[in-house]
C-alpha cells in the first residue's frame, strides 16, 4: 500500500529519501563543510604566512640596506633585531592561538563525523533509555 | 525511458514534492522545534524526569529534515543517470507539476516561481502573455519539453531552469517573432536572459562562500603607512570588504595580465593605463585588488597580499598647498610606501600629477626619478589625449612609462557590465529595471553621450533613467525620457495626439508662413513623418535635401518654418553661412571642440542633436569642407577635432544653393516644367565643376525652387503684415492694407534678382513707418485698427529708385 501525502509525494519516499541522503551526499556535505571551516580558521589566524614570516622584522619601518657608518649600520642591525624578536614572539603567540582554535574545531567536527551515523537512531535510543528510566549517576 | 518523458512518480520528481512542502515557514519551525526538543529534554533529564530521554531522541528528527531541505532539497542536483525531463527539471518547478502537464499548466505555474517571476519583471513576459499563448492539450507537452533540451543545450547545459521554459514556450508558438517584436525583443535577449539568471544566483552563491583574504597577521611582516592611509583611498580593503564591486570582463583579461607580469618582479615596476573615461580602467584596477589579495589566484609571489592604495591628487593639494611643500608630502608618502614593501600605488587621472593649473601640479621632477628607477610599484590612469600631450610635453616621462591600452569593451560585455551594476543602482534606487532598458542605455548612449566611453555612458544614462520609473519599474521609455530630456532631443516614437496632429498636417503647418514650394514641403514634411514613426534608415539623418533656386524664394524660409513647426522653435536650428567656410583652414573651424568654439558644427549639434541644419550658399564652401561633410549626409556621423562621433542621425539637413538659379529661371520663363528639368540642372552642375557628382550624391532629394509669382507675392504680402500684426498685439493695435497698397508694394518691392527677400525692407518701411508715426501722434488708440492706403504708401515710396534704395539697403544688410 502506497500512502501519499496532501502535497502529492509518496510517504515512503520520505523515509527513503532522507535516509539514502543522510549517509550518503549528506555525510559527504558534512566532511566538506568540517575541512572549509578549517582552511578558514587556518586563514582567519594566517597560521601559513606566520609560519614563513616567523623571524621576519615586526612592521618593519625601512626598507633595503643602511648606508652610513659602522655604529649607524650596527644600530640599524640592532634594531632589527629587536624587531625580529618582537616579532617571533607575536607570530608564535598568534600561531598558538590559531592552533588551539584549529584542534578544537578539528575534535569537534571529529565528534560530528563519528555521531553523524548514529543520529537517526537517536530516537530510538531516547525510547529505550525512557523505558530503562536511565538517569546518570552524577545528576 | 525517453529523454522527454514526464515520469512524475520518479524519486527526484517525488524529492521536489517534499522541497515544495517544507517551505520556509515550515523550515523555521522544525529549526524551533528541534531547539526546544533538545533543551526541554536536557531540562527533564537533569530533574530525573526520564520522558527527557524521548524529547533529546526526538529533536533530531526536526533537526534532520531541516538539514536534508538545505542539503538536497533546496537545489536539486540534476539526476546524471536519468537524463529525462523529470531529472533534469529544476526543483521548484518539478514540484509543481501536475501528473500529465499541459503547455498552459506550465505557463500557469510559471508564474509562482522566481525564475518564471524574473523573466515577467525583467522582460515584461509574464504569465498572462505565456497563457494566452500556450496549448491546453496535454498531447503538445512533449514539444515543449524537446524544445527545453534544444534551449538547454544552448546556454551550455546544467538544470532545465524556468528562464528556459519560459523560452521553449514562446519558441513553440508559430509568430514568437511577431509576438517577441511587440516587446521590443528576440529570442537572443531571452537567451540573454537565461545567463544573466544564472549570473545573480552565481553571484549570490559567491557572497555565502567565505572570503579568504590572508587573515589577521597578513600585513605584520610589512611597515605602518599612517600618511598613506590618511591620503589615500586603500583599494585592497574595499574590495575585500565588499564595498567596492568588481567585474570580470573579457575584453579586461588582457590588460590585467599584462598589469600583472609588469608590476611583478620581471616588469618594469610601473604601468601607464591608457584609455578613454568611462572604459573601466578604474575596474581593471579593481579586479587586481582582488586578484593580489586571493590566496588561491595565481599571481607571482612578489605581489601577492599586496595592496593598491589610490592617491588623489585633490586632497594633496589642499593639505600641502605650497609647491615645496606638496614636493615633500608625496616624496614622504611615496617613500612610506616603499618601506612598507606591500603597496603598490595608484594615479587615477594621473595627468593632474604632471601638468600645472587648478586642482592640478606638475610634480614630474619629484615621479620621474622613482618611475625610471622602477622599484617602486605604480600604476597611472589617464586617457589618450593627456597621455599625448605628456609625451608631447616630457618624453622621457612617457619614455618611462609602461604603457598598456584599454579598449571598448563589446555590445555583450557592456551588457554584462549593465547587469552586474544594476544589483547596486537597483538598491540604491530602488527601482528595477527591465532587460530592454539596458539595450536601450547601449544604443542611445553611443549616440548622445559624447564625454564618456563604454561602458561608463550606459551606466551613467541608465542611473539618470531611474528618475523616469513608472511604478518602480525602470522601461526602455524610461531611458528614451531621460535622453530627450538632458539632450532635447526626440527618440521615441511619435504617440501623442498632438505630435501626430502636427505630422500628420505638417504641410499646411509650414505653409501658413510659406507660399507655395510645395514639393519641397512635401518631401521634409514625408521625411519627418518617416523617422517619427520608425521607419526610417536609423543610421542616417533623417533627411537630406539639397535646395537650388534663386535668392527669396523661400530655401531659408522652409528651414526656418520646419524648425518652428516641428522642432520647437526658430532657435532649434543650428545655421551655417558656408561662405564663411572658403577656405581649408575653415575645416578645423567645422569640426572645432566645443571648449575651444562652441558655434562649430560638432560642438552645436552635440548640445542640440534634434534640429534642422541648415548649410547656407554651399556653393561657396571649400571643396575639403564639403568632403569633409559627407560622411555626415551619408552616415550622419562627423568626427570632431577630438575624434568623437558626433551624431547627425536626428537632425535634418538642409543645404541651399543659388547654382543655377538663371537656368532655373530661363525654364520658368520658357514656360517649362521645372521638375522636368531636374536631372539636366544637376548634370549641368556637375559639369559646370560646381559640385562634385558623390557630394549631389549624397542627398536624399536635390529639390528646385522656382521664383514666385506676383500673385503668391501677394500672399507673401500678407504673411509680412500677419506678423508685424503679431508684434502689435501687445499694444492691442491691428493694422489692415488696402489690395492696391499691396500691389504697390509688391510692385516696388519685388526685385527678380533677389525674389521675395528685399519686399520685407519695403513692407517694414511702409506698414511699420505708418504705424509708428500713428501711435506716436495719438492717431490710434489701443484696439484702434490703422488703415493703410495706398496714397499712403505712395507717399512713403514715392518711386521705384527710392524702393530700389531700399533693397539695396537690405542687401547690404543680409550681407552684413
Amino acid at each position: 500500500m502506497v500512502y501519499y501525502s496532501l502535497n502529492g509525494y509518496n510517504e515512503d519516499m520520505f523515509l527513503v529519501g532522507i535516509l539514502s541522503w543522510w549517509y550518503n551526499e549528506g555525510w559527504r556535505q558534512r566532511y566538506s563543510l568540517i575541512i572549509s571551516r578549517l582552511a578558514s580558521v587556518s586563514d582567519r589566524f594566517s597560521i601559513i604566512i606566520l609560519l614563513s614570516t616567523l623571524f621576519a622584522p615586526y612592521r618593519q619601518i625601512s626598507a633595503g640596506g643602511v648606508k652610513g657608518a659602522i655604529g649607524v649600520q650596527f644600530r640599524a642591525f640592532i634594531d632589527r633585531l629587536i624587531s625580529r624578536f618582537v616579532g617571533l614572539l607575536v607570530r608564535l603567540l598568534m600561531v598558538i592561538v590559531g592552533l588551539i582554535a584549529l584542534i578544537y574545531q578539528i575534535i569537534v567536527g571529529a565528534i560530528v563525523l563519528l555521531f553523524w551515523p548514529l543520529i537517526p537512531i537517536f530516537p530510538v535510543v531516547g525510547l529505550i533509555l525512557f523505558a530503562i528510566g536511565w538517569i546518570p549517576a552524577w545528576l | 525511458m525517453a529523454l522527454t518523458s514526464f515520469n512524475y512518480r520518479s524519486a527526484r520528481a517525488e524529492k521536489a514534492r517534499i522541497s515544495i512542502s517544507i517551505g520556509k515557514t515550515s523550515l523555521k519551525l522544525l529549526d524551533i522545534a528541534a531547539v526546544l526538543l533538545l533543551i526541554a529534554g536536557v531540562c527533564f533529564v537533569i530533574i530525573g524526569v526520564t520522558i527527557g530521554w524521548v524529547l533529546i531522541g526526538f529533536a533530531v528528527i526536526p533537526a534532520m529534515i531541516s538539514e536534508w531541505k538545505n542539503g538536497e532539497l533546496t537545489i536539486l542536483k540534476a539526476d546524471t543517470k536519468n537524463e529525462s525531463i523529470d531529472g533534469l527539471l529544476e526543483a521548484d518547478i518539478l514540484g509543481l507539476l501536475p501528473p500529465t502537464p499541459s503547455p498552459y499548466d506550465i505557463a500557469t505555474l510559471l508564474g509562482q516561481v522566481y525564475g518564471g517571476q524574473f523573466f515577467a519583471v525583467r522582460f515584461g513576459v509574464g504569465t498572462g502573455f505565456l497563457q494566452e499563448i500556450a496549448s491546453k492539450d496535454t498531447n503538445d507537452i512533449e514539444a515543449l519539453w524537446q524544445e527545453a533540451f534544444a534551449v538547454r543545450k544552448q546556454v551550455g547545459g546544467g538544470l532545465i531552469t524556468a528562464g528556459m521554459l519560459v523560452v521553449a514556450l514562446i519558441k513553440t508558438h508559430a509568430n514568437n517573432a511577431m509576438l517577441l517584436a511587440h516587446l521590443q525583443l528576440d529570442i537572443d535577449d531571452l537567451l540573454q536572459g537565461i545567463t544573466w539568471q544564472q549570473h545573480i544566483n552565481d553571484l549570490i552563491a559567491l557572497t555565502k562562500l567565505p572570503r579568504r583574504t590572508g587573515g589577521i597577521g597578513r600585513d605584520w611582516s610589512f611597515g605602518w603607512t599612517p600618511l598613506l592611509t590618511r591620503f589615500g583611498q586603500n583599494i585592497s580593503d574595499g574590495v575585500a570588504g565588499g564595498s567596492l564591486l568588481t567585474v570580470k570582463l573579457e575584453s579586461h583579461m588582457e590588460a590585467l595580465e599584462h598589469l600583472v607580469t609588469s608590476l611583478s618582479a620581471k616588469g618594469q615596476g610601473n604601468v601607464a593605463l591608457i584609455g578613454p573615461d568611462g572604459v573601466g580602467k578604474t575596474t581593471i584596477i579593481y579586479a587586481l585588488a582582488e586578484k593580489l589579495i586571493d590566496p588561491k589566484s595565481d599571481v607571482p609571489a612578489d605581489l601577492q597580499f599586496r595592496q593598491i592604495f589610490m592617491l588623489d591628487a585633490s586632497s594633496l593639494i589642499s593639505a600641502a598647498p605650497g609647491r615645496g611643500e606638496l614636493e615633500n608630502l608625496v616624496v614622504r608618502i611615496l617613500g612610506e610606501a616603499y618601506s612598507a614593501k606591500n603597496i603598490i600605488i595608484c594615479l587615477d587621472n594621473a595627468q593632474l600629477f604632471f601638468e600645472e593649473g587648478i586642482g592640478s601640479v606638475d610634480l614630474s621632477n619629484v615621479l620621474l626619478p622613482i618611475i625610471e628607477n622602477g622599484r617602486m610599484r605604480m600604476i597611472f590612469a589617464m586617457d589618450e589625449g593627456r597621455y599625448l600631450q605628456i609625451s608631447q610635453r616630457n618624453s622621457k616621462l612617457a619614455n618611462a612609462f609602461n604603457r598598456i591600452a584599454v579598449s571598448s569593451p563589446s555590445r555583450a560585455e557592456v551588457i554584462a557590465v549593465l547587469q552586474d551594476q544594476l544589483i547596486n543602482i537597483e538598491f540604491r534606487q530602488n527601482v528595477t529595471y527591465m532587460y530592454q532598458a539596458l539595450g536601450e542605455a547601449y544604443r542611445l548612449s553611443e549616440r548622445y553621450i559624447y564625454d564618456l566611453a563604454m561602458p561608463g555612458r550606459a551606466v551613467k544614462l541608465l542611473e539618470a533613467a531611474a528618475g523616469y520609473a513608472e511604478g518602480g519599474l525602470v522601461t526602455a521609455r524610461s531611458v528614451q525620457q531621460a535622453i530627450e530630456k538632458t539632450q532635447d532631443i526626440k527618440i521615441g516614437i511619435a504617440s501623442g495626439d498632438d505630435e501626430r496632429d502636427k505630422l500628420l498636417n505638417l504641410e499646411s503647418l509650414i505653409h501658413e508662413r510659406m507660399i507655395n514650394q510645395t514639393r519641397a514641403v512635401s518631401v521634409v514634411s514625408d521625411a519627418l513623418r518617416r523617422a517619427r514613426a520608425g521607419v526610417r534608415n536609423q543610421d542616417r539623418p533623417i533627411g537630406t535635401f539639397l535646395f537650388l533656386g534663386p535668392t527669396g524664394v523661400g530655401k531659408t524660409e522652409l528651414a526656418k518654418a520646419l524648425a518652428e513647426v516641428y522642432f520647437g522653435g526658430e532657435t532649434n536650428i543650428i545655421r551655417l553661412d558656408m561662405n564663411e567656410y572658403v577656405s581649408n583652414d575653415d575645416v578645423s573651424r567645422l569640426i572645432a571642440d566645443g571648449a575651444t568654439d562652441s558655434m562649430s558644427l560638432t560642438a552645436q549639434a552635440m548640445k542640440q542633436p534634434f534640429s534642422v541644419i541648415l548649410l547656407d550658399e554651399i556653393e561657396k564652401a571649400h571643396p575639403n569642407v564639403l568632403t569633409t561633410l559627407l560622411q555626415m549626409l551619408d552616415e550622419g556621423i562627423l568626427r570632431d577635432v577630438k575624434n568623437r562621433e558626433v551624431s547627425f542621425r536626428d537632425a535634418i539637413i538642409i543645404a541651399t544653393s543659388n547654382a543655377g538659379a538663371e537656368r532655373i529661371r530661363e525654364h520658368i520663363e520658357r514656360g517649362l516644367d521645372i521638375e522636368k528639368f531636374e536631372d539636366q540642372l544637376v548634370n549641368e552642375l556637375i559639369e559646370g565643376g560646381q559640385f562634385k557628382p558623390e557630394f549631389l550624391n549624397r542627398f536624399d532629394e536635390i529639390v528646385m525652387f522656382r521664383p514666385l509669382k506676383k500673385d503668391e507675392l501677394l500672399q507673401v504680402v500678407d504673411l509680412m503684415i500677419k506678423k508685424v500684426n503679431e508684434t502689435l498685439a501687445l499694444q492691442k493695435v491691428s493694422v489692415s492694407v488696402s489690395p492696391e497698397a499691396k500691389a504697390y508694394l509688391v510692385d516696388q518691392g519685388y526685385d527678380p534678382r533677389l525674389g521675395a527677400r528685399p519686399m520685407r525692407r519695403v513692407v517694414q518701411k511702409a506698414v511699420e513707418n505708418t504705424v509708428a508715426k500713428k501711435m506716436l501722434s495719438g492717431e490710434v488708440e489701443p484696439g484702434g485698427v490703422v488703415e493703410i492706403t495706398l496714397e499712403q504708401v505712395q507717399t512713403l515710396i514715392t518711386s521705384k529708385a527710392q524702393a530700389d534704395d531700399i533693397v539695396a539697403q537690405s542687401q547690404q544688410i543680409d550681407k552684413a
